[in-house]
């Protein structure tokens, strides 16, 4: 685990791009930090397409959403003066999508949280940091919270929630 | 040149009686145009359609015209035929709306994949030449398991301590049914009082309608898991109280006892969850597993195998 490592999770919502920005408050005048902007993708559901074509059209519209996404997100960190060799981004892709790829690592689409943390670990980053949707408790109950369920599941690293 | 509804009646069941001679389709695209009296080809077999499916609700009948009962012109079995209605809605679930879609091949797949295993509907799938997934039902004989429950004229002590054993272990065995999809990557989708059925002669728990979908990433089988919350509610309650059906139940002048927010459900919250305060007898343990899905609980189950953890040792402290 090296502490000098930041992962932020992003998912293309107004509280990600939040995660981005405190992040980048944060470590902007300390040379020695790395950051990560890790997208996990969710691939639209097959079974809400009537066709397979339609599938596949909203999966490649949302891949490009999520890569300029990840694209603005870097872009934000440098305008900061965040070095570019200090930044990575990274898109997961779900095992599910019918967009190709055969990716060493993808997501089977069961747990976010847990796809993040996977990432964490292989990779020792030492902070993981995330946007928070501030669900009411009942949509928690019903949706789940990737947030929460880092913040119960997530060990060996610290956890930054911003909301 | 095709045959018309009378040629073929005449061929297959000469004694069939209906209120008029149709049309016959093999595409079933337009499927409001299908009605009574029509038949339906598909895979070269014959069905005739004696009207719509209706959904009763609240004393309302509501027609689903894209779900026909039929009568299966090559063998005279009663079956149902669903056609494709793609539908996107939210599903209002108290102050949540959840997006939901009524999938065809979400049912065809699931049909194939439960094949022959009596915990599920029956049926297969079928394209008629336009392309629509056809699903071809067998009915079920028997009555939806809240209806049976409702239908047990006793007072709640009786039918806890008298029926509630034997309905127990049938809706672990259905809830074990809804863990086999989860563990193939599939759901049920539409868990709710009106799909787990009663099965006339065996008594066997069997769940209907896996049509609808949902897409939740972080909770993928959220919903189902709330639904089979509600109806062990339901089972154990021998219905649903809100404040108003427990001032009822204290009609006679005992003391009503101290009821707060937490103690209801935490999406429903007219339907309490604690029913070990209207209901002492309740085991601690079973009330323990309702009190999951109310507004007090900060732990909620993620998976059928945690929901079961917890209720399987009821079984043995209601012995």
């Amino acid at each position: 685990m090296d502490t000098n490592k930041i992962l932020v999770a992003i998912d293309g919502s107004e509280n990600s791009r939040r995660a981005i920005d405190y992040v980048a408050a944060i470590i902007k005048d300390c040379q020695w930090f790395k950051v990560k902007l890790l997208y996990i993708e969710r691939s639209p559901d097959r079974d809400f397409f009537a066709d397979d074509d339609l599938w596949k059209k909203a999966c490649v519209k949302q891949r490009k959403a999520m890569h300029d996404f990840l694209s603005k997100g870097k872009q934000l960190l440098l305008q900061r003066g965040i070095e570019e060799e200090r930044v990575q981004t990274d898109y997961v892709e779900s095992c599910n999508s019918p967009l190709g790829g055969n990716p060493d690592y993808c997501s089977r689409g069961t747990s976010i949280a847990q796809d993040i943390l996977h990432v964490a670990k292989e990779e020792g980053f030492g902070t993981v940091a995330i946007g928070r949707r501030g669900v009411s408790k009942a949509e928690e109950f019903m949706f789940g919270s990737v947030s929460s369920k880092i913040i119960h599941s997530g060990s060996n690293c610290t956890i930054w929630v911003v909301q | 040149m095709s045959e018309s509804v009378k040629q073929i009646l005449e061929r297959l069941n000469p004694n069939a009686y209906v209120d008029r001679y149709g049309q016959v389709y093999t595409d079933t695209g337009d499927f409001m145009r299908i009605t009574g009296g029509d038949i339906i080809v598909l895979n070269n077999e014959h069905y005739l359609v004696l009207r719509d499916e209706v959904e009763r609700s609240f004393g309302i009948e509501d027609p689903k015209y894209w779900v026909k009962r039929c009568r299966h012109l090559e063998t005279g079995m009663r079956r149902i035929l669903k056609l494709v209605f793609h539908e996107e809605f939210f599903l209002q679930l108290g102050e949540i709306k959840v997006p939901c879609y009524r999938s065809p091949r979400k049912e065809a797949r699931i049909l194939d994949l439960v094949r022959g295993d009596g915990r599920f509907m029956q049926g297969f799938s079928a394209k008629d030449p336009a392309g629509n997934n056809v699903r071809v039902l067998d009915v079920i004989r028997g009555k939806r398991l809240d209806q049976w429950i409702h239908e047990l004229d006793f007072d709640h002590k009786t039918y806890f301590h008298e029926y509630l054993p034997q309905i127990l272990p049938k809706f672990i065995a259905a809830c074990e049914a809804i863990k086999f999809l989860h563990d193939r990557g599939e759901k049920h989708g539409d868990i709710r009082r009106d799909h787990l059925w009663v099965e006339t002669g065996t008594g066997k728990y069997v769940w209907i309608d896996f049509d609808y979908t949902f897409d939740f990433h972080e909770n993928p089988f959220g919903l189902d898991i709330f639904g089979l919350g509600g109806l062990l509610l339901y089972i154990v309650g021998k219905g649903f109280y809100s404040h108003q059906n427990i001032a009822s139940l204290y009609a006679d002048g005992r003391s009503v006892p101290g009821i707060v927010e937490g103690d209801f459900l935490l999406v429903f919250k007219n339907r309490l969850a604690n029913l070990k305060k209207i209901f002492p007898y309740i085991p601690e343990s079973l009330n323990w597993v309702l009190m999951h899905f109310s507004g007090s609980s900060t732990v909620y189950y993620e998976t059928v195998d945690e929901f079961l953890q917890d209720l399987r040792p009821c079984l043995q402290q209601m012995a």
